[in-house]
Order: structure tokens, then C-alpha cells, then sequence
């Protein structure tokens, strides 16, 4: 319906454009005007926000693909493309989302507050880029562009040991990205290197058409590269412990943006990038990338039984909801190559469901971090043996943590449930094609403990007697405009969890046009 | 005209819940008017739909059930999973008792919980959303549907038996304990839940629906590996043990004593624990796909009546007595569908036609019990309510002589323990004797047919102990002397409690005579002669004379009888004459039997150890292994790389200088990589 409307104007580059100026203008507000900052901040957001969701409404999808000349050198051409599916739409939503709350839950910062909403909508810019970029190029300038701000948001915003989370988080993640940027150029190149003649085109499309040619061994390889750039970023264990450092010391905002937004970068590359670049590469790998995902799910969960420090436990469960992730992927590649004769259709469920799940998470780990960052500021701690019997004096608090654990530990009716839920049976799916159902036992046992620390932390922090180790005289339940985040943000999880298809739809028609490997 | 409006039965108590959790202090009671008129709507809409059900046309002469469903989701591959409601026998009962008793617990709340203030609402939105999830549960037309609910009940149990987690009236330890019970019941059902959930994906991959009407179609069940549906039916019994607090699963309900005694009432007689028993009735068909499969179940239920009813033998707590003669009477019920499933079983193996009629009485017992035991355990709960609401305590030692005091409390509370106790004509005496005259019947057939004969052992035993400690509880609480807590009492409860009371005191007395008149034929099930199809009701009901016969006539009755007398007889010896001391089972507090008791025959201490050894301690191990090895791998490369000591110190002293470099260190790598690679590629 808004079909005639978008023809005229170029939607896409407005959804990077928007925050850019949004970030400009902030960073300009100096001096006096900088407690306006938020206001300037919340418009760009909000307005990025609505755009994103009258995108749900376009009917034309040729609508939704933008494509200008970059670079045009001898033998390389960059391009300046976006697209958007169902898949960079639900990414697009959930940033633009949890960027605009992110700025109404934090309207109370009053260290340099110009500068941190500069920072978030510098994110904003990044992350939308990356979700929407098509070209090669493009997609690597954006991820930078995102790495960037979330690093000056933890040591200039962050806790006490701000300065060795962020370099910590910088070079991990920084890393990462080169060895992603080697596989990019291989691809790139290998792809002009196949076809004789063609230069080096960085599209995905022209990557794409290339990557029936690919030599087993670069495939191999290069999945490799690619795979250990997204990995970090998921982050799948072993290569996830900059993540609890990151979110311990990052502000709320940045956490929420670093946990429900930043971490989907990761496997939103296996799925655009990885799977689609070097299809017989990621068969071959499918067996490891299992392995990492079951590792991740349950050295996740019990690295959250042992954390003390609230925040930290809901890092970790990051950890264990990504692992649900990157098994979903893990189960469509196993899919295809064990079952005698594979269905195209039952192979998508897995990707299907990883989306879902990314979806999901990010609505629901806003939500945790949010709380943790009120425990944090409005407590002075998030130690959880110093708190209890917290139900009695803060009772929005209490609800809504207990709304978020329970989105997070997959209760049915909230969001939370159907990632779980359609990524376990996926893997059941694949797991019978393999012939070894007992697989899912270590899916089952991950509920277990999900169920276990949250139930045990909320016992501890919400109930039983009223804490003494804190001043609770003074303590005031949540703000107005942290209360109204908050309660946004549950309605979603109880809409989505009550009628999923509003999400999969989307995700239906983004895995019906996907070239699942070896499909 | 009614029935397609099923679907409202369980939204209009949701509807109510949202309504009560946003604007409840504004309403009278706060709250408790509006849950009584949505539990009221959704009980006048439940008997409309059971009346027209029973007299229309599917139920007479048609294809047994009603159902109808929209699409909810889709998954590729042709998963469609649904929303909808499924009307038949089994649905009629479970919807009447289940809307009713809640009705009146809902009355009863309001006398109970009136100094509660603004908690109230808190309480009304909770059992509202309690009620909403047991009645979805009920009309739910598939698997998925019903694990949505049946997890909305598992959370509203989490926070109604926490509900005095915090702030407690009786101050900080008595919320601690309820924070800790709340904790045990939900994780521990949840084991179950996760159980239940692995039957999902084994049986949505098999069948690609999960819908009843699919699953349950023989051509379709013929179609399936057997082994799958023994793998499935196993991992929904998981689910049903944990719900319905079987053996090993069953410490959960004791502590769950927690929270207010209404709740204790919902839990116990209407909603929750019921699930599971309905659970394994409502799988019947694919159950009966294995006689071992039914031996298990048959099995697990005759340990868990006796474990439970041993541990109420000398428990001083009112509500623990009670919470120990659910799970007693659970493992009855869960006995006789065994039972009759392992017939059944057997009977359609062999084609014997009579052998699947024992089979569907065994069915019928056990749906029968769950009846009865709804209106007699909810009448005892909610007679306990009114003890501890007018003495202040649970403790029976400090009770003693309150039937003078509460007359019309002891009167009720009576009628509810020689129900239970299997007093002839009281309504648990007609089902626990259908019960153990099915176990009795499955003992002759199949090899391991003899194993029933233990369990039918165990169940006889059961019932000396069940009538043995009620009795033990009414003498201890009414009569005797006065106890400390009897002179402090406030006398009899409000009229809103005691109504509720004497309401069910009818039922408890006489919902067992209904099988004399038809209600065993509409819960009964049977495979249909020609469609092989299973079909729950649609018989006439064996009658009056049937039953009578077959109980008056069978040598066992009366020794069930002569077992239920014996133990009211020795507890009146032992709690109101006095002549027989019961402190000698128990010599200088040396008994190893009364021990055990006490302990719960070391459940809890096993939930510990295991949730020790293979929670908290790996996660340790986790922990030391993430923080040293991992990120000390981690921090000694990057050190490396970076440079050891001097320079990794400055990394951290924040000198923006050392970001800018380590920045131009990564752009250069990517400019040796880049130079690398198109050198690699053959020089671009």
C-alpha cells in the first residue's frame, strides 16, 4: 500500500542516511545544548524505526534493491548495493527497535550525553549497513563502522576496568574481521579468477554466480577464514571470552545494542555470506560447525550457573542462545548430507528457525540487559549473593525480569520458545537423517539448565528474604522512560510468542529463495 | 450454536487475567469479582458446550468428537501445526470438573484471602491465567497446543506457590522457604516439560502434524515405526510424571505446600496435577501401541501411591498429609490406566474383544478416580484452608478438639476423608475399587502379567494407609482434647468458605454414584469395529446393577472394605481414644522406618546431590576452565602478538596513542593480506 510512495524515494540509503545525520548532529551539540542531544537522538531513531516498519508493508520487493557504481577501476568494481528480504527485514526491525529504545531507556545519561547518542547512532549507521549491504566491499566498510563506536562506548562509557574490556573486545573482534576481510578478497578474486575476462566484481551476486566453480580445497579453506571471522563474533566457544568482559563493563545501552543486535552479525554471515560464497565448503564443515554449536550450548548454560554477577550470567546466556543459532544452520547443512534423499523444504527449516532465533534473542536479551543495567545503577550492584527478597520493594523491576527470564529460558507464549523450539526440531530432523537422535539429549539438557540458573537466580535475587547487605532506603523502582522500554519490548515477546507467523512469514519467503548447500 | 465457541473457554479467563493484572486495585475485591465472573462465564460456557455435545450428533451415532482449527504456523516440509479446540467424552468430564471446582475456590478466595490487600490481585490474575491454562490444556485440539498450556500452568504454579516468596506475613524464613519451593516445583516439572517437549519432535517428525485427529488415525499410526511410538509415548509419560508428581519426579508437591492453601486446592483438585493423568488418557491410542509401554506406566503408578502414602503416615502437617494423599491417589489412577492400557494392548494383538473391553474399564477407573478425587481433594483443601485461616498454624499437634469450634468445617472435612479412605458408598470407594479391580483383572494376562499382582499389592496396602492417616488428620485436628492453636482459633470461617465446602461435600459424597448412571459410558474408549479408530464415549454405561454386581460380588471388595474400616478403627485408637500410643512404632526417636519418613525416603537430599553433582559443580568446572584456560590462552596470545609485558601494559593504560596504533597495525595486515592475495591470485 505504501508501494507508490517508495518508487519516489531511495528507502534503503534513507535507513543509513537518517542515523548518519542523526550521529552528525549529536556529535555537534556540545557544551549547553548537549542534554538536547537525547531528543535529536530519539528522532532520527524514531524515524528510522517508523521507516522500518512501513518497510514490512511493501508489496514490490524490486522496491527493495538500490544499486550504484562505487568504484569503477580497471579491474575491480565496488558498488554501492543494498537489498532487502525477509531476513535482512527482520535484522533491520529488530535494530532499528532496540536503537530507538536503547535512547529512551538511557535518557538519563548525563556523562557527555551528546557524545553517547553519537555513538549509537554510529552504530546504527554500521549495523544498518551491514544488514542491508549487498556488495562485498560495502558489507566490510559496515562492519568496521560498527566495531568502531561500540569500542569508545565501553572505555569511555563502561565500568571500572573499561579500558582492557574495550581493547580487549577491539582487537578480538578486530581480528576477526581481517581474517573475514582475507576470505572476502579470496572469494572476490577467485570468483574474477574463474571466469576469465571478468574483473573483479565485489557483489555478492557476481560472487554468488561464481561459486559453482570454486575448487573444493579453496572452498574448504577459505569456509575456514569466513567461519572463524563470524564465529568470534556469535561468539561460539572457544572464541567467546571477549563477550562477558565486553558486557560487564559496557554501559546498558551499549550492551543491549553489542548483545541483541552486534552478536547477529556473526551468524548473520554464515548465512549471507558463508553458505551462499562457498556452498561445498560449508558441507564439509558441517560436522565442526556442529560440534561448536552443542560445545556452545551447553558450556554456555553451565558457564551461567557459576556467574555471580548478574550481568555477566545474562552474557553467558547470550553464548547459549547464539549455539541454538548456529545449530539451526548446523542442522539444515547435516540435513542435506546425510539424508538419503534430502527435501529441499525440510532443509530450510533449520535456517528458518536460526533466524527466528536470532530474531527472538534480540528482542529478549534487550530486555535482560536492560534490567541488569537498572540493577547496576539503581542498586549499586549486581552481585547476586548481596541481593534479594527485591519483589516486595521494586515490583515493575520484578516483573520485568521475570518476564525476560522466562522469554529467555523459553517459555511457551513468548518469543523465546519458538526459536528454541523449531531449532531443536530441525536438528532432530537432521539428527535422524544421521541416524543418532540422542543428539537432541544435549539440546534438552540446555533447557534444563536454562530453566535451572535463571529459576535459581531469580530465587535469589527477587525472592526469599529482603536483602541487608545493600541500602534499599533509597532505591526507586524503574523510571518512566525505562518502564516504557521495557514494557514494549515484553508486548513484542508476548505478540511474537503468541502468533509467531507474524515473524516467519518473513523468514518463509527469505528460505524459500535460498540456495541451501548442495540443495 | 455452543460448541464452535469452545475456543472462548479458556480465552475469557485470559482475558479476565489481563484485565486484573492492569486495572485490578480498581475493582472490588481487588480483582476477585472479576476472576469469579470469568471462571463463572467459562463454567456456563463449559456446561453448554458438554450439553450440546452429549446430545448432538457427533456423540450420537456420529464420529465421536468435535474439532475444529486454524492454521497457527507452518513449517516447510508440510508441518502444520494448529490452534483449536477438540470436544469429546474425556474433554465433557475434564471441562465440568475442572470449571466448577475452580469456581468455587475462586468464591472461597475471597473469604481467605481478604487481609491480603493489594496482593490480592496479584493472586486473582494468577489463578485466573492457572485457570485459563488448565482449560486450554483441556479443549486443545493438538500436542503443540497443549504443551503451550500445559507450560503456562507450570509457570502459574511457579508463582502462586512462591507467592509468599517475598515479605512474607510470617516473616523472612518462611519466605525463603516458599522462594525455595516455588524454585523445586518448577524446575523439577520442568525435567518433565523437557520430557514432554522431546515426545513433540518424535512425534510431529513422524506423523508431520500433531494434531489429535491425525495422530490418533490407525492408517497413520499403522504408517509409523513402533519404536518411535514407544519412544514418543515414554517421553510423554516423562512429562506426565513430572506434572502429576509420580515416582521419581514426585518431591516437588510436598514442598509446594508453600503457597496459600487455595492455591494447594487448584493445584491439587482442578487444575495442574491433573494434567499429566490427562495426558496419558488423552494419548491412549498411541499408548496402547505397546503392552510394556502400559506395564511401566502401571508400575510407576503403584510405587508412587504407597511411596506417598507411607510418607503421610506421620507427618504432623495438615497440608503435607493432604499434598502426600495426592500424589497417593495420582499413582491410583496412573495404576489403572496402566492397567487397562496393558489389556488393551494385549487385546488388540490378539483380537480379543473382551480382553479391550477390560482394557476401556481399566480406562474408565482411572478418569473415574480423577473425578471423584477432584471434588473430595478439593473439599479437603479447602477445609484445611479454613482449619489454618481460624487456628493460624499447620501443625496438628497444636490442634486437637477444633470440631466443637468449627462445626460445619469438621462435618465437611469428614465427608472428604471417609471419601478418600474408600468408605463404602463414599465416591472414592467406587473408583479405587474399579481401580483395583482392573490392576487385579491385568495380572492374568501376559508374561509379565504378574507384576500387576504386585502392584495391585501395593495398591491394596495403599488403601489401608490412605484410610489409616485421614483418619489419623480429622481425629488429630477435631477431636480430643483442645490444642494450643484451638484456643486462639477464630471459630468457624465466613460464609464464602463455608458454602464452598458444603457444596462440594455433596459432590464428594455422591459424584461416585454417577457411574451407576451412565458416566462410565462417556468415559470410556474403544476402538471402533470397522475404522479401527479410538473413540472416547459413545456407550450407554453399563447401569446400575453392573456395577453393583461386579463390586458386591468380587471377594476383594470387601476386603478392601474390611482394610479402609481397620485403619479408621486404628487411628481412632491411637488419635482420639488414646489407648494405643503411637510413640512406639517410633522408641526413643530410634526407628529407622520413621526416619526414612521423615526424610522422604532421602528425595530431596537425591534432587540435591544430583543438581550438586551435575549442575553447580561442572558449572564450576566450567567456570575455572573458561576464566584460566580459555581466556588465559587468550590474554598470553594476544600478549605475544602485541608484545609481552611493557607493551601489553600500555594497551591497557587507555593512551589513546596506543589504540591509533594498534588501529594503523591492522590496516597495514590488511594491506599485506590484500597484496598477498591478488599476488596469490595470479596478479590482478
Amino acid at each position: 500500500m505504501f508501494d507508490e510512495i517508495f518508487a519516489e524515494i531511495p528507502i534503503l540509503t534513507l535507513l543509513l542516511v537518517i542515523p548518519l545525520i542523526g550521529a552528525v548532529a549529536t556529535l555537534f551539540m556540545g557544551g549547553e545544548r548537549q542534554k538536547y542531544a537525547k531528543y535529536v537522538a530519539g528522532a532520527f531513531s524514531g524515524v528510522t524505526l517508523v521507516l522500518a516498519i512501513l518497510l514490512m508493508f511493501v508489496d514490490n520487493t524490486a522496491l527493495l534493491s538500490e544499486n550504484y557504481l562505487w568504484i569503477d577501476a580497471a579491474n575491480i568494481r565496488i558498488s554501492f548495493i543494498l537489498e532487502m528480504d525477509g531476513l535482512s527485514l527482520l535484522m533491520v526491525l529488530l535494530t532499528a527497535l532496540l536503537v530507538f529504545l536503547v535512547v529512551v531507556f538511557s535518557a538519563s545519561e548525563s556523562d557527555r550525553p551528546n557524545y553517547f547518542h553519537t555513538l549509537i547512532m554510529a552504530m546504527e549507521l554500521g549495523l544498518m549497513g551491514v544488514y542491508l549491504s549487498a556488495d562485498y566491499f560495502l558489507f566490510y566498510i559496515m562492519w568496521e563502522v560498527t566495531l568502531i563506536p561500540m569500542y569508545f562506548m565501553i572505555s569511555w562509557y563502561g565500568g571500572p576496568r573499561r579500558h582492557y574490556a574495550a581493547i580487549k573486545f577491539f582487537i578480538y573482534t578486530h581480528i576477526a574481521s581481517l581474517v573475514m576481510l582475507i576470505g572476502i578478497f579470496a572469494v572476490v578474486f577467485e570468483a574474477a579468477a574463474v571466469n576469465p575476462g571478468v574483473i573483479a566484481d565485489f557483489s555478492f551476486a557476481a560472487v554468488n554466480a561464481a561459486s559453482g566453480s570454486f575448487g573444493e580445497v579453496f572452498q574448504v579453506l577459505v569456509f575456514g577464514l569466513l567461519f572463524f571471522g563470524f564465529a568470534v563474533k556469535m561468539p561460539a566457544v572457544p572464541f567467546h571470552t571477549w563477550l562477558p568482559d565486553a558486557h560487564v563493563e559496557a554501559p546498558t545501552g551499549g550492551s543491549v545494542l553489542l548483545a541483541g543486535v552486534m552478536l547477529k552479525m556473526g551468524s548473520y554471515g554464515i548465512i549471507r555470506v558463508a553458505l551462499n560464497a562457498l556452498p561445498d565448503g560449508a558441507l564439509w564443515w558441517a560436522e565442526i560447525i556442529l560440534v561448536v554449536a552443542l560445545i556452545s550450548i551447553v558450556y554456555g548454560a553451565y558457564a551461567c550457573i557459576a556467574q555471580t554477577d548478574l550481568k555477566k550470567m545474562v552474557a553467558y546466556s547470550s553464548i547459549n542462545h547464539m549455539g541454538m543459532v548456529m545449530l539451526g544452520i548446523a542442522a539444515s547443512l547435516l540435513y542435506v548430507k546425510y539424508a538419503a534423499s534430502p527435501d529441499a523444504s525440510i532443509a530450510q527449516i533449520g535456517i528458518m528457525f536460526a533466524v527466528f532465533q536470532m530474531f527472538a534473542h534480540g528482542l529478549v536479551t534487550a530486555v535482560l540487559f536492560m534490567v541488569c543495567g537498572y540493577t547496576g545503577h539503581a542498586l549499586g550492584t549486581r552481585e547476586i549473593p548481596l541481593l534479594g527478597g527485591l519483589a516486595g520493594k521494586l515490583p515493575a523491576y520484578a516483573t520485568f525480569m521475570m518476564i525476560g527470564f522466562m522469554a529467555s529460558l523459553g517459555l511457551p507464549g513468548l518469543v523465546g520458545f519458538w526459536g528454541e523450539f523449531g531449532v531443536i526440531f530441525s536438528f532432530y530432523v537432521a539428527a535422524e537423517a544421521m541416524g543418532m537422535i540422542w543428539l537432541i539429549v544435549f539440546c534438552l539438557l540446555s533447557i534444563m539448565l536454562n530453566a535451572g540458573f535463571y529459576i535459581w537466580a531469580m530465587q535469589r535475587t527477587l525472592f526469599g528474604r529482603e536483602t541487608t547487605k545493600i541500602d534499599l532506603s533509597h532505591v526507586h523502582d524503574v523510571s518512566k522512560a525505562e518502564g516504557f522500554a521495557l514494557a514494549v519490548l515484553c508486548v513484542i515477546i508476548a505478540l511474537f510468542g503468541i502468533w509467531p507467523d507474524f515473524a516467519l512469514g518473513y523468514i518463509e519467503t527469505f528460505v524459500a529463495n535460498f540456495a541451501i548447500p548442495g540443495v | 450454536m455452543f460448541i464452535e465457541y469452545t475456543w472462548l473457554i479458556p480465552v475469557i479467563p485470559l482475558i479476565f487475567f489481563v484485565i486484573i493484572g492492569l486495572t485490578g486495585n480498581k475493582t472490588p475485591k481487588e480483582g476477585g469479582l472479576i476472576a469469579i465472573i470469568g471462571a463463572l462465564a467459562s463454567f456456563v460456557l463449559s456446561v453448554l458446550v458438554v450439553y450440546e455435545f452429549l446430545t448432538g450428533p457427533a456423540y450420537n451415532g456420529g464420529v465421536g468428537y468435535v474439532t475444529d482449527a486454524v492454521t497457527w504456523f507452518s513449517i516447510p516440509g508440510g508441518f502444520t501445526l494448529t490452534l483449536g479446540y477438540y470436544v469429546d467424552g474425556l474433554t465433557c468430564v475434564m471441562l465440568m470438573f475442572s470449571s466448577l471446582i475452580s469456581l468455587l475456590i475462586f468464591i472461597y478466595s475471597i473469604g481467605y484471602m481478604h487481609d491480603q490487600g493489594k496482593r490480592s490481585r496479584r493472586y486473582f490474575a494468577e489463578v485466573s491465567l492457572f485457570l485459563a491454562g488448565m482449560l486450554g490444556l483441556i479443549i486443545s485440539n493438538n500436542y503443540l497446543m497443549t504443551f503451550v498450556f500445559w507450560e503456562i500452568m507450570g509457570l502459574c504454579s511457579y508463582l502462586l506457590i512462591g507467592f509468599w516468596s517475598f515479605r512474607h506475613p510470617e516473616g523472612d524464613a518462611a519466605s525463603d522457604n516458599a522462594a525455595s519451593a516455588a524454585k523445586k516445583a518448577f524446575i523439577v516439572t520442568r525435567l518433565g516439560d523437557v520430557s514432554f517437549m522431546g515426545g513433540l519432535f518424535v512425534l510431529l517428525y513422524a506423523f508431520q502434524s500433531l494434531d489429535y485427529v491425525n495422530l490418533f488415525d490407525p492408517a497413520a499410526i499403522a504408517a509409523v515405526d513402533t519404536n518411535l511410538i514407544v519412544l514418543a509415548t515414554l517421553l510423554l509419560f516423562g512429562g506426565a510424571i513430572g506434572k502429576s508428581a509420580q515416582f521419581p519426579l514426585q518431591d516437588w508437591l510436598p514442598d509446594a505446600m508453600a503457597g496459600p492453601t487455595t492455591v494447594s486446592a487448584l493445584i491439587h483438585a482442578a487444575t495442574m496435577v491433573k494434567a499429566g493423568v490427562y495426558l496419558v488418557a488423552r494419548s491412549y491410542p498411541l499408548f496402547v501401541q505397546s503392552a510394556d509401554v502400559m506395564l511401566l506406566v502401571g508400575l510407576i503408578g503403584g510405587i508412587t501411591a504407597i511411596l506417598a502414602a507411607s510418607m503421610a503416615l506421620n507427618n504432623m502437617n495438615i497440608k503435607k498429609v493432604l499434598a502426600y494423599s495426592t500424589i497417593s491417589q495420582l499413582g491410583y489412577m496412573i495404576m489403572a490406566l496402566g492397567a487397562g492400557g496393558y489389556m488393551m494392548a494385549i487385546g488388540m494383538k490378539e483380537g480379543n474383544a473382551a480382553l479391550i473391553a477390560a482394557g476401556a474399564a481399566g480406562y474408565t477407573a482411572g478418569v473415574f478416580h480423577m473425578f471423584n478425587h477432584a471434588f473430595f481433594k478439593a473439599l479437603l483443601f479447602l477445609g484445611s484452608g479454613s482449619v489454618i485461616h481460624s487456628c493460624g498454624t499447620e501443625d496438628m499437634r497444636e490442634m486437637g478438639g477444633l470440631g466443637k469450634k468449627m462445626k460445619w468445617t469438621s462435618i465437611t472435612m469428614l465427608i472428604g476423608s471417609m471419601s478418600i479412605a474408600g468408605f463404602p458408598f463414599f465416591s472414592g470407594f467406587w473408583s479405587k475399587d474399579l481401580v483395583l479391580e482392573s490392576v487385579m483383572k491385568a495380572s492374568e494376562y501376559g508374561p509379565e502379567g504378574y507384576i500387576f499382582m504386585i502392584i495391585w499389592i501395593l495398591g491394596v496396602v495403599t488403601a489401608f494407609m490412605t484410610a489409616f492417616y485421614m483418619f489419623r488428620m480429622w481425629y488429630m485436628t477435631f477431636a480430643g482434647p483442645k490444642g494450643h492453636a484451638t484456643e486462639h482459633s477464630h471459630g468457624e470461617s465466613p460464609s464464602t468458605m463455608t458454602v464452598p465446602l458444603m457444596l462440594l461435600s455433596i459432590f464428594a459424597f455422591g459424584s461416585g454414584f454417577l457411574i451407576l448412571f451412565g458416566l462410565d459410558g462417556i468415559i470410556t474408549i474403544s476402538p471402533d469395529s470397522i475404522t479401527g479408530a479410538f473413540i472416547v464415549g459413545m456407550h450407554e454405561g453399563h447401569g446400575a446393577v453392573h456395577y453393583i454386581e461386579e463390586l458386591f460380588t468380587n471377594p476383594y471388595t470387601y476386603l478392601t472394605i474390611v482394610l479402609a474400616l481397620l485403619g479408621i478403627y486404628i487411628a481412632y485408637l491411637m488419635y482420639s481414644k488414646f489407648s494405643v500410643n503411637p510413640g512406639k512404632f517410633n522408641k526413643e526417636g530410634e526407628s529407622r522406618l520413621y526416619k526414612a519418613l521423615e526424610k522422604r525416603w532421602w528425595f530431596p537430599q537425591l534432587y540435591d546431590w544430583i543438581s550438586w553433582k551435575f549442575g553447580y559443580g561442572i558449572a564450576k568446572g566450567v567456570d575455572y576452565f573458561d576464566r584460566n584456560v580459555i581466556d588465559g590462552t587468550v590474554n598470553g596470545l594476544s600478549g605475544s602478538v602485541v608484545g609481552s609485558g611493557e607493551s601489553a601494559k600500555y594497551v591497557q593504560t587507555g593512551n589513546v596513542g596506543n589504540y591509533a596504533s594498534i588501529v594503523m597495525i591492522g590496516v597495514a595486515a590488511v594491506f599485506v593480506a590484500a597484496l598477498v592475495l591478488i599476488y596469490y591470485m595470479g596478479g590482478m
